[in-house]
């Protein structure tokens, strides 16, 4: 079965010196959501600018709903894509007011018929109070929020979200992403969202492009991303876990030379005897204050539900281990800290 | 995988192109045909000619252009900060009465300065009361041919300088001046570091104007009796009827405005302007300067402002009253209304064509498109003789080819006379325009085509709107200029069709100057009218 949505091979480039080569991914059904993941300056807008035609491709091609819409020599102009996109930076026309901006889109043909309304959408997303102002009147945050609404009031066939919410106060975000994905998800929009926060791109995309230094690094859903990931950059990416020398000394073990045996389900093969890197996520070992093995915290770090703290393993190997912030007693840096052994890591991600 | 290839012709973006080249095209074919003309030029002739006179005509101009370029930046510049950033007596009066300087042409300020400075002139009579006449005669000024076009020109035209660098700053989004203290900067260092590097495009494209301006000037340079290149191209061409000489001068004078281009587009390369990414404008609040620099800061805008404007406006009433004969109340009635039809026709075509084609440049992103454009507004600077005899060229050439006989159309007509104003008068247009564009951010349009307009819409709807109050300030800086113009009106006019310009003009090079302060009054009259109901124009929009 065809994708609604397809990008193939393609190499976006915003100029000669920075490129993202041979990239493909999907949105397999109408009404999917993907979320593209990157550092800054990795060239996430440069690929929505290229997906909505503002920008032309050299190589590869894009399909939307069956159609190519960008190729080598084939190009379709932005106007007549039906593909909306809500800029990062303030984009809303600054001669016009705020209800002005929001209803100057809505007038477009579209094939589909959906019924978002525009009072609906003032609501979701707050904007009762700034209908009557101009742009040059309202914060960012604002604007970006009434952007948005602009994009999902033109009733576009594919909506693309450039950091919908990089302005936005942190404590109104969460509530305007659940509004977000409610309304996407019930008018069933496909959409792509850029951003740099994994959370955001983990609860909206059901898959993720990861992109780093000038390729895809790995297109997949949230939780393999984040718990199979296809390499150590992507590992790298979340910057949550650590990477430990270890030895495989059978098909389920790994051996460290402090730790000791390290049980688990290896995702990739390994012969005996080979030395990899195992990465180690915080809710990988489990504290124990009986355990023997025990390391010195250097560093704990206060999330709310937990706290990680940091071991010095060695001189070079440093591991957090995730505990409960209602575990019955807290430990204060360099207080020894047990590990409970066996150690048993359902999947042995190396490399 | 099949998939309908419907390839997208658009109409839309070819017309938008075509019509934007050949609008480009039209407006610089008579450079074409300066530079075409230079091509067949043999080499012993202008060997014996660059011997001559070329070393003082290029001596001369660059003289003249270099002394002017330096006092109009540091007068349009200084005042412009002055009045931007700080707060003292008649600080608001200043910010708009240093526009009234645009009401002088600056070969009725050289008037002023000889007839003011001459033997027995005002200056002398003024002084007769108090001194003797063998004291005054030691302390009487005497004003060489070229510190008389340098003053003359400096003080008429430092407001392309001061206008466009002082709406630079007031677009800043925060107070400069602020920022640099915070950053533990002098005030010096502000001014030098801070603020006039981030008005540098809108100085640049002041100076710019200012240069063009002073190559192209011929009235204040013949005047005075300087050799310059203009001069040069007109006793060539007018009184020996040496079209080869006129053509080589041309041809020279381009290649420094050529270079004037280069400079400006170096200067402009990679310089973007954008709205500040936050939209909240904060208002500048002022700094208020107190004691000695209260009162200097009053003084050097007072000084500019009685010089430039007062200065020439009472010699020139002085003038029209002691000598009341020369007028003549018909007459100066039709001048009138010939004025005001030259003004509006012109204006109307040369904002909608500047905008037109800045408008293609823009949503095309063509890099023909763009370089013709840009090339287009070089008619400013192309003196007016030179506009109107390659015009009559132009067109005798069309006759020529196409075997037809338009040029009786254009010749001593009013629509050839328009069609100089455009070539000349073009750019102003343009470079409003093009200013104002640049600051809109380019997300803009991008979001408009995503919300599914197309060029055309994107133009009535988005562009128009936002630029719209800008083509008013373009039609008044149009207006003024018209009303100002010399060389093309007397060349291309139709025949007994007066100006106030080709009046004064007439008189003065009969050495009647006191018999041309009446029609010089009028010029001033009507560009202090246009000047002021600009700056009302633009209070009005502010609120």
């Amino acid at each position: 079965m065809k994708n609604f949505f397809d990008v193939k091979n393609v190499t976006f480039s915003s100029s000669s010196d920075h490129k993202l080569i041979d990239v493909t991914f999907n949105i397999k059904n109408p009404g999917d959501i993907i979320s593209i993941l990157g550092p800054s300056g990795v060239g996430k807008t440069t690929i929505l600018r290229t997906i909505a035609g503002l920008e032309k491709i050299y190589k590869g091609e894009i399909w939307l709903n069956n159609s190519l819409i960008s190729s080598k020599d084939f190009f379709i102009e932005p106007e007549k894509r039906g593909i909306a996109l809500s800029f990062q930076d303030n984009s809303l026309f600054p001669h016009l007011n705020v209800y002005q901006n929001l209803i100057i889109g809505e007038k477009r043909k579209s094939k589909i018929k959906r019924k978002i309304k525009l009072e609906e959408c003032i609501e979701l997303f707050q904007l009762e109070s700034l209908l009557k102002k101009f742009p040059h009147e309202i914060s960012a945050g604002e604007a970006q929020r009434a952007s948005l609404v602009r994009s999902l009031l033109s009733n576009p066939s594919l909506l693309l979200l450039d950091e919908p919410f990089s302005n936005v106060d942190i404590g109104l975000k969460e509530k305007l992403q659940v509004n977000l994905k409610n309304l996407l998800k019930e008018n069933k929009i496909s959409t792509i969202i850029v951003t740099h926060n994994y959370e955001e791109a983990f609860y909206f995309g059901g898959k993720c492009c990861l992109f780093s230094k000038n390729k895809l690094i790995q297109f997949d859903n949230p939780y393999n991303i984040y718990h199979f990931p296809a390499s150590q950059d992507v590992a790298n990416f979340f910057n949550k876990g650590a990477f430990l020398n270890a030895k495989v000394i059978s098909d389920n073990e790994l051996e460290h030379n402090i730790l000791g045996v390290i049980k688990g389900k290896f995702v990739r093969k390994f012969k005996k005897g080979d030395i990899v890197k195992l990465l180690v996520q915080p809710e990988d070992l489990i504290h124990s204050d009986k355990s023997n093995l025990k390391f010195k915290i250097i560093d704990k770090r206060f999330l709310g539900t937990n706290f990680i703290y940091f071991l010095k393993v060695s001189a070079k190997e440093i591991l957090p281990v995730l505990v409960h912030s209602h575990h019955i007693h807290q430990h204060t840096i360099n207080e020894y800290f047990g590990v409970k052994t066996p150690i048993i890591i359902k999947h042995l991600v190396c490399f | 995988m099949f998939a309908k290839k419907h390839k997208s012709f658009n109409f839309i973006d070819r017309s938008v192109y075509v019509f934007s080249l050949i609008i480009s095209l039209l407006i610089i074919a008579p450079i074409f045909g300066v530079i075409l003309g230079n091509i067949s030029v043999d080499n012993e002739y202008f060997k014996f000619f660059s011997q001559t006179e070329l070393v003082r005509y290029t001596k001369n101009s660059l003289f003249i252009l270099i002394s002017v370029l330096f006092i109009t930046f540091f007068l349009g510049t200084f005042s412009a900060y002055l009045v931007s950033f700080y707060e003292f007596p008649f600080v608001n009066f200043f910010k708009y009465s240093l526009l009234l300087s645009f009401a002088i042409p600056p070969y009725i300020f050289g008037y002023t300065l000889s007839g003011f400075f001459e033997n027995y002139g005002t200056f002398y009579s003024i002084l007769n009361y108090f001194l003797d006449e063998k004291i005054i005669n030691s302390i009487l000024p005497n004003l060489g041919p070229f510190l008389g076009s340098i003053i003359s020109l400096s003080l008429t035209l430092f407001g392309y300088v001061f206008i466009l660098t002082r709406s630079s700053f007031l677009n800043q989004s925060k107070n400069l001046i602020e920022v640099g203290k915070n950053l533990g900067f002098t005030t010096f260092d502000i001014f030098f570091k801070i603020i006039l590097p981030s008005a540098r495009p809108a100085i640049f494209i002041g100076l710019s104007l200012v240069g063009m301006e002073t190559l192209a000037d011929f009235g204040t340079v013949s005047f005075f009796g300087l050799s310059t290149f203009t001069t040069g191209i007109y006793n060539s061409w007018f009184i020996f009827d040496d079209l080869k000489t006129a053509n080589v001068l041309s041809f020279l004078l381009l290649f420094f405005i050529l270079t004037l281009f280069v400079l400006e587009s170096f200067f402009r390369k990679n310089m973007k302007f954008h709205n500040s990414t936050s939209s909240l404008k904060r208002k500048n609040e002022k700094i208020n300067l107190k004691g000695t620099k209260r009162i200097l800061a009053f003084l050097f805008c007072f000084t500019i402002f009685f010089i430039s404007f007062l200065f020439p406006l009472f010699q020139m009433l002085f003038w029209s009253f002691t000598f009341p004969n020369s007028f003549d109340f018909l007459e100066i009635i039709s001048i009138n209304f010939n004025s005001m039809k030259l003004i509006f026709f012109a204006s109307t075509v040369i904002i909608f064509l500047s905008f037109f084609v800045n408008f293609g440049t823009r949503v095309l992103k063509s890099n023909v498109l763009s370089f013709f454009s840009n090339l287009s507004i070089a008619g400013y600077a192309i003196p007016g003789i030179v506009i109107s005899v390659a015009i009559i060229t132009f067109f005798s050439l069309i006759d020529n080819l196409l075997h037809l006989s338009i040029k009786s159309y254009f010749i001593g007509s009013l629509a050839g006379l328009i069609f100089g104003y455009v070539i000349r008068f073009y750019s102003i247009s343009f470079n409003t325009i093009k200013t104002v564009y640049l600051k809109i951010n380019k997300t803009i349009d991008d979001s408009a085509l995503l919300l599914g307009f197309d060029k055309l819409k994107i133009l009535k709807k988005i562009h128009f709107p936002l630029l719209k109050s800008h083509f008013v300030f373009a039609f008044i800086l149009i207006s003024i200029e018209i009303i100002k113009e010399l060389p093309i009106t007397l060349i291309l006019r139709p025949f007994n069709f007066e100006t106030f310009s080709t009046k004064a003009f007439n008189m003065a090079s009969n050495d009647l100057i006191e018999a041309a302060a009446v029609p010089s009054l009028f010029i001033i009259l009507w560009s202090s009218l246009l000047i002021i109901l600009s700056i009302k124009f633009f209070l009005i929009d502010k609120k």
